[in-house]
């Protein structure tokens, strides 16, 4: 029972880093219908710029901050420059400038930083925490990453549903020509969609990157299982990809712990494709789905 | 020409790539009037609204607003510069609460307190809207959609509402009190109205004048009431 307990919190800590990502995707999913694949890149990238903060100041929270206000700016960037060329062209047009951008992103980095893996520091102890004298499976560095996660997701959830931001965020995502008619700058709402995915994909980043290593392709694999707990929660759907990530993580960490961490990828694509044949527009969307 | 109105359409050319949908359009809406435009399917009434507003971008020709020119403008600098657009179709965000879709019309007012009376206000005038004001906007039925779509137009106090089609797959009675509508929008508000209708019968009764397009040209620009009594004009482009 106790490992029971162990493996499930420690999964719940992996699960709000894939749904950090996921969220991110879901944000610009349900504003452009593009599905970012350089999300991971991007992340990626903030982390450095947060490890070089860390080591010239010595001071985590300054590079963490770092980390945040870089993928703000990123993702607006990206939107403004590459993103908003490719708006109302054919899906396949975004699938491959996605993807481009990853490549450079990832190419920008090995450059810049080097391929070497480097270790990043994390955010409190990662000395596991017991009550009384039973073991819990998880630090504080786990219940940071929780609680930061659902922070950040309970913020952007009162954005949208309590400001007058996330209303035109909200109209320009289920009607952009509507949202437009009514006198709303859908560029300005798609830049800060971009930049808000941005900072949550760059939290992401510096949250998972203790139990991982940096290099430039660090996030390739978080990128697939975020990718993965937004398609379970559904792609429309922010509440979803946070419960898709939760659920992930879970079911991730029991199979490693009770099969061995061999098996992890493989149920993640079990679970993946298990959703995508039972249902494909995932747990949450309400989005029907059509034979063509 | 375009001193005197609030709305003035002047040799526009547009459509959707290919031969043109409007060929040469001119028409002059005077301030606080309701005007209706007529025609067949395909005549470019829906073109011309959707010109008016920048989601067509004519290829010629000038279109003012109070003597500004909004040609080739985007949508959103559009409606900034007070033209509301109720598309065909009805535009309701169905995702949205009734409450949320009117809060996005007040969206061009500042301040809270402005929009919170405009909101007020709303309320005050479709009771209707009131007591669904939590539901989304989507389990509202037809006619309720179209009165919570003119409402959220006249949240932001338009000087010009563009009407494309609200009789739309609404039941007779219904047509009526939208018609009643509109109408007294003009005699409350004094809002200059274009409306886009295929119930000519219905849209001439509340206009002060009628424009009617076949092809993408103005055949006829007169007063309502002069074109309900032309027989020859009404068979050959208005079916009645």
């Amino acid at each position: 029972m106790q490992e029971f307990v162990e493996f499930t919190l420690g999964g719940v800590a992996y699960g709000m880093i894939y749904a950090a990502i996921g969220l991110s995707l879901v944000l610009i999913w349900r504003g452009t219908r593009i599905l970012n694949y350089s999300q991971g890149g991007m992340a990626m990238f903030t982390t450095y710029v947060a490890l070089i903060v860390i080591n010239h100041t010595g001071n985590y929270w300054e590079g963490f901050g770092a980390a945040l206000a870089s993928g703000l700016v990123l993702g607006a960037v990206i939107e403004r420059a590459v993103v908003r060329r490719i708006e109302n062209k054919p899906p396949l047009n975004a699938v491959i400038v996605t993807i481009g951008l990853l490549i450079f992103l990832e190419g920008l980095a090995g450059i810049i930083y080097g391929g070497q893996f480097r270790s990043f520091p994390p955010a409190f102890s990662i000395v596991g925490l017991t009550l009384g004298s039973t073991a819990l499976g998880i630090s504080r560095t786990d219940v940071f990453t929780a609680a930061a996660v659902l922070a950040a997701a309970l913020l952007l959830a009162a954005l949208f549903q309590f400001t007058a931001v996330g209303l035109r965020l909200r109209a320009t995502a289920f009607a952009p020509n509507v949202a437009r008619l009514l006198g709303i700058r859908i560029g300005r709402v798609l830049t800060l969609g971009w930049a808000l995915a941005g900072l949550i994909g760059a939290l992401a980043g510096v949250l998972v990157t203790p139990s991982t290593f940096l290099y430039p392709n660090s996030m390739d694999s978080i990128f697939v299982l975020g990718f993965t707990a937004a398609v379970i929660g559904g792609l429309e759907s922010p509440v979803g990809a946070v419960v898709g990530g939760l659920v992930l993580g879970v079911v991730l960490n029991l199979a490693g712990g009770y099969l061995g961490s061999d098996l992890v990828s493989l149920f993640g694509l079990a679970a993946l494709m298990l959703v995508l044949m039972v249902r494909p527009s995932g747990l949450f969307s309400t989005t029907a789905v059509r034979q063509v | 020409m375009s001193e005197a109105a609030a709305l003035a359409v002047q040799d526009v050319i547009a459509g959707y790539g290919g031969a043109p949908v409007l060929d040469g359009v001119s028409i002059l809406v005077k301030p606080a009037t309701i005007t209706a435009v007529l025609g067949a399917n395909g005549a470019g009434k829906t073109t011309l609204l959707r010109t008016i507003t920048g989601l067509v971008r004519p290829r010629q020709g000038r279109i003012t607003v109070d003597g500004v020119n909004l040609a080739r403008r985007p949508p959103e600098a559009v409606a900034r510069a007070g033209v509301a657009h109720v598309p065909e179709g009805q535009g309701v965000i169905t995702e949205l609460t009734v409450e949320e879709n009117l809060r996005l019309g007040a969206l061009l007012r500042s301040g809270r307190k402005s929009r919170a009376a405009a909101l007020a206000e709303s309320y005050q005038r479709f009771g209707v809207l009131a007591e669904r004001r939590h539901r989304a906007a989507g389990t509202l039925s037809g006619g309720e959609r179209q009165i919570l779509v003119i409402a959220r137009a006249l949240m932001a106090r338009p000087r010009v509402l563009l009407l494309d089609e609200p009789s739309l797959g609404l039941a007779p009675r219904i047509v009526a009190q939208v018609m009643e509508l509109v109408s007294g929008l003009r005699e409350e508000s004094g809002l200059t109205v274009l409306l886009v209708e295929q119930n000519a019968r219905s849209a001439l009764s509340i206009a002060d004048r009628g424009i009617v397009l076949n092809l993408g040209k103005v055949v006829a620009d007169d007063a309502a009431a002069e074109l309900l009594t032309d027989v020859g004009l009404r068979r050959h482009y208005l079916g009645f």
